[in-house]
């Protein structure tokens, strides 16, 4: 009878949890009512760490005096699979109304439907007049506007002042040539450092690697009519990227088939001269957890100079877009949430409290006080974007490009070989009809 | 003489190689629990360090300290408990058909039962969220315990059927004759002798579900319904990986499974191979 | 479609039968039929329902183009008939990945099977207190998750900052300082089935010593007194009755070990190159990576056809034992 017991006992503890699972959940997303008058909760996808907290609570408090009835519900994503979720997501019938994606993936999005079209809706959004060129061109797809930008980030070489100076070099270089001197003699004076390198570059780092194709005048795909054309094997591109391994070469001791999610961590721990990183990292090389914040002070900036001394480094402008979802059953309450997260006011902010620039160029002059933020800033002005055709994403998912660039770094092949076939892998990709 | 030495020879070979075997299979254990004590500066170092000293409790911090930390593991305590034990008795029903009764179908049923085993679990995502989707339980835990029952009711219903099949049917016929019904006979003799394979299949079914990361991260979309797989992979962000956090979090979430392991590990052992030896 | 039990004696009719239980008797066997459809109708039913649909689409997809677009509209892909199958098989690249998807699971499975033979055979020779050290570490090495499995050793294995570069350079074995495991795809996938076989060769172990006590020491016995090595004892005699075990958990780890994804999916940072690809980690790719659910879902069918024809031998052995 015990027995008995016992099991009626654990069969009704399970009932009770199943019901706990399934009752008492409020209902996801926005598919609850259609009716204008009742109470909507809009739900926001943001990318895990793009946003600070507060400039969030802000926006929704903003929102939240238009729209006293209505919920705002944001839920931060990571980055890691994201688009296995976003697909499910779009597929599904209630897919958040907003979602922040990374600007390379608009295009792929966009192209299958995915994203509303703002393009009627663009002069509402206060900034649009001045929004940063290439951020706008991820978002237009087949000449519609399916996206706002939001924020963006580029690359320029972080370095370690007391470095430069130990090793007699007095002025940041300003040209190739002026980097690889300096370069070289970052190693010469640390030769005693068998780890140390002055110019930490991991094999992986493709953002790292445009803007010494784009110097040179090559590029990644050209589009002839409706075709693309991989151009990683055009002379400048070779050209480029023999500077570029020439520089890892020499000068690097970091991973030829890793990528830079550590290097901020690796910089702190103080046997590199240089890395090409975004702005924010210096925050990931100051944390007091994972890297050393005794660095405060000796930390700097420049741009990646151009092989024409005196110029800068045309540099890859990541970022991310705010779209708003076709199925979404709130898009006017989307829109104004867009709206504000766009605007004057909140961009500040996120470029003043995030450290992130800002998406209009009316904002670029908000750091030029600040020495190490400017320089980001500057680099951005001259700034490049990958080929805006719907299947890039499918290019970046099957890593052509840093598969080339390992192979080159480890001498499995020549710069000639491996550009070629990356070129002809990029051509078949992108020309896949969908 | 000259045996007593072979023995002790042989004696000592075999302590060694079993003191080896010990360092490999907990060395890396050790390595988890040490690196979530250190301070991360020990961590990131080239030299590696042994011994966890000086210790610091920054790293399990910050993985309790994560958001939505305890309804991640309420939840996934939820979703674990009601998995295994909905599964464990509609498995336990369903081998018992296919173990004692004759019909039309059996054959069939096993083939199907190891066939679906063979399927990868993500090539069905997308058609398992539309499907949810369309019935309302995206984003619900409802959703991925079914999901989960779904993937661990196959091998627990094949499992389960081993083990009733090695029971003698004479056993509980004799305790018909003996005045007891059929459930009675099922109850008294049956149960208590498939017991460990209950375990067994529990441990199995326990393991599946608390090891998945990819469905609930698809099928789950609010913070406070995830689910302690995903907090696991939160220590890998695009600004690099916290592994201080991520050992001491990793050294959390395997700490129910050993407590559970530990308790029903005797049960385990005898369960298996009380129907395996037969096949 | 009677439904009989299997190896029902017919007991003489006893008079100790209390009247109660004849007349439930008569009741049950009037509904004794559909007993066992009953006890399987809520398996099947939820099997149906959460696997059966996905399962039936996935085969619809493998002869589907079906793109982010149809996904999204909730539109059906575009009937293509065998051309996914056609371009699979065809494609030199499928060929690699087969061959290397079934090169990884024998490695596999053999490391763990012959291993965990050995350490069963070894444990049962040990002394009590050794024993119980070295199942305890089997137990620990087998309770731990996946995840963090790969967790550790991915940290162990580090470019920069792994114990093993340093131990292997300390030992002078060799100049491993800054090694990058993954960069070699011969190199990674050891990691790869060390991860693997660490996890899994507990339970086998496990399972073979305790199958091991339940094989009569007289037997081994009078093999060795007749004169038989070490090796003919355990071949001849252990092996043949630990058989059932085996080939049960030889089947389960080559399913397993076929299916493999997570291990390396992680590994390398959810960016695996071509040269990691196993059949798995392509079908999800070409679904999720590039969108081209159509081949993803052929992919993921030919790997369970290949699979099914693998375990063939084993299925028909179990068929005829369920007729039995």
């Amino acid at each position: 009878m015990s027995r008995r017991l016992r099991i009626s006992a654990i069969l009704a503890f399970a009932m009770a949890l199943l019901l706990a699972a399934c009752g008492g959940d409020e209902p996801s997303g926005s598919g609850g009512q259609q009716a204008q008058t009742g109470p909507r909760t809009l739900t926001i996808w943001l990318m895990e760490g793009s946003a600070p907290p507060q400039v969030v609570e802000a926006v929704n408090a903003d929102f939240k005096t238009a729209h006293p009835n209505d919920t705002v519900k944001v839920q931060l994503q990571q980055w890691s699979n994201v688009t296995t979720k976003l697909d499910a997501a779009f597929a599904g019938s209630s897919p958040p109304d907003v979602m922040e994606l990374g600007n390379t993936l608009v295009s792929k999005y966009g192209a299958a439907g995915a994203l509303q079209d703002l393009s009627a809706s663009k002069d509402q959004f206060e900034n649009s007049a001045t929004w940063l060129q290439s951020l706008t061109e991820s978002c237009t797809v087949d000449g519609k506007l399916v996206c706002a930008p939001y924020l963006a980030g580029s690359r320029a070489v972080i370095y370690r002042k007391s470095m430069f100076e130990k090793a007699g070099i007095s002025q940041t270089p300003t040209s190739m040539e002026e980097l690889q001197t300096a370069a070289e003699k970052l190693m010469a004076a640390n030769a005693g450092d068998k780890r140390f390198s002055a110019f930490y570059f991991p094999g992986k780092y493709w953002y790292a690697a445009l803007p010494f194709i784009w110097d040179f005048g090559g590029d990644i795909a050209k589009q002839e009519g409706d075709q693309w054309r991989g151009a990683l094997d055009s002379p400048e591109s070779q050209q480029g990227l023999t500077t570029l391994k020439a520089l890892v070469d020499c000068c690097s001791k970091a991973d030829k088939s890793g990528d830079e999610a550590k290097q901020d961590q690796a910089f702190a721990q103080g046997h590199i001269a240089m890395i090409v990183a975004n702005g924010w990292e210096k925050g990931v090389i100051l944390d007091p957890k994972t890297g050393n914040p005794k660095l405060e002070n000796d930390l700097a900036a420049f741009p990646l100079p151009s092989r024409n001394a005196g110029q800068t480094a045309p540099v890859f402008l990541g970022g991310s877009d705010l779209g708003i979802a076709t199925k979404s059953k709130n898009q006017d309450l989307a829109l104004d949430w867009v709206k504000l997260l766009a605007n004057t006011k909140f961009q500040t902010q996120m470029a003043t409290v995030g450290g992130v620039i800002p998406n209009s160029t009316t904002l670029l002059s908000l750091h030029q006080d600040d020495p190490y933020l400017s320089v980001f800033d500057s680099t951005a002005k001259n700034s490049r974007f990958t080929p805006t055709s719907p299947n890039w994403a499918n290019v970046e998912a099957a890593n052509i490009l840093p598969d080339m660039l390992v192979s080159i770094f480890t001498g499995r092949a020549s710069v000639a070989d491996a550009t070629k076939q990356a070129s002809e892998q990029i051509t078949t990709t992108l020309n896949t009809g969908s | 003489m000259p045996r007593l030495t072979r023995r002790r020879v042989t004696r000592l070979l075999l302590n060694a190689a079993a003191l080896l075997l010990f360092v490999v299979t907990i060395f890396p254990i050790y390595w988890m629990v040490a690196t979530g004590f250190k301070r991360g500066v020990d961590i990131l170092s080239f030299e590696p360090k042994w011994l966890p000293f000086p210790a610091t409790l920054d790293n399990f911090r910050t993985a309790i300290g994560k958001p939505f930390f305890t309804m991640d593991v309420v939840n996934s305590m939820i979703v674990v408990a009601v998995t295994v034990l909905v599964s464990l008795g509609l498995a336990f029903l369903a081998a018992l058909a296919a173990a004692r009764f004759q019909f039309r179908g059996r054959k069939a049923l096993v083939v199907m039962l190891i066939v679906v085993q063979m399927v990868p679990l993500e090539a069905l995502i997308i058609p398992i969220y539309l499907m949810l989707d369309r019935a309302g339980q995206t984003d619900r835990l409802a959703g991925i315990i079914v999901t989960y029952m779904t993937f661990v009711l196959p091998f627990s219903i094949w499992t389960l059927r081993g083990f009733i099949i090695n029971i003698p049917m004479e056993l509980e016929e004799a305790a018909m004759v003996d005045g007891c019904t059929r459930a009675g006979a099922f109850r008294r003799i049956l149960f208590p002798l498939v017991a460990p394979g209950l375990v067994a299949t529990a441990v199995f079914s326990f393991i599946l579900v608390w090891n998945d990361y990819l469905i609930a991260y698809v099928l789950l979309q609010s913070p406070e319904r995830q689910t302690l797989g995903i907090w696991l992979a939160s220590f890998t962000t695009n600004h690099g990986t916290d592994w201080g956090g991520v050992m001491a979090g990793s050294t959390l979430y395997a700490i129910p499974v050993v407590v559970f392991f530990l308790l029903v590990q005797r049960r385990v052992v005898s369960g298996l191979t009380a129907g395996a030896v037969k096949g | 479609m009677r439904a009989v039990e299997t190896r029902r004696r017919r007991l003489p009719s006893s008079p100790r039968r209390a009247p109660e239980a004849a007349r439930q008797g008569a009741r049950a066997r009037r509904l004794r039929p559909l007993v066992p459809y009953g006890l399987l109708a809520p398996s099947l039913l939820v099997l149906a329902a959460v696997l059966g649909y996905p399962l039936y689409r996935l085969v619809v997809l493998s002869f589907q183009q079906y793109g982010l677009r149809e996904l999204f509209a909730g539109t059906e892909g575009r009937f293509i008939g065998l051309r996914n199958y056609r371009a699979i098989l065809g494609d030199t690249f499928f060929w690699t990945v087969v061959a290397r998807t079934v090169v990884f699971a024998v490695v596999c499975v053999g490391l763990t099977m012959v291993l965990g033979t050995l350490v069963a055979l070894l444990l049962r020779r040990l002394g009590k207190r050794m024993r119980l050290l070295v199942t305890a570490g089997l137990v620990a090495a087998w309770a731990t998750p996946v995840l963090t499995a790969i967790a550790v050793w991915q940290w162990m294995f580090d470019f920069e900052f792994g114990v093993v570069n340093w131990l292997l350079t300390r030992l002078g074995v060799g100049d491993f300082v800054n090694h990058n495991w993954f960069d070699r795809p011969l190199e990674g996938f050891t990691v790869v089935v060390l991860v693997v076989v660490w996890g899994a060769l507990p339970f086998v172990a496990v399972t073979l010593h305790a199958g091991l006590t339940q094989v009569p020491a007289e037997l081994e016995e009078a093999a060795r007194v007749d004169g038989g090595g070490a090796w003919q004892v355990f071949w001849n005699v252990t092996f043949p009755m630990l058989k059932p075990i085996f080939l049960l958990l030889t089947i389960l780890s080559t399913i397993w070990d076929f299916k493999v994804f997570t291990q390396i999916w992680v590994m390398l940072n959810q960016r695996p190159g071509r040269d990691y690809y196993l059949l798995g980690i392509w079908s999800y790719s070409e679904s999720f990576g590039v969108s081209n659910y159509g081949k993803g879902a052929t992919i993921a069918v030919v790997m369970v056809a290949l699979l099914m024809v693998i375990t063939s031998f084993y299925v028909r052995q179990m068929l005829r034992a369920v007729e039995a």
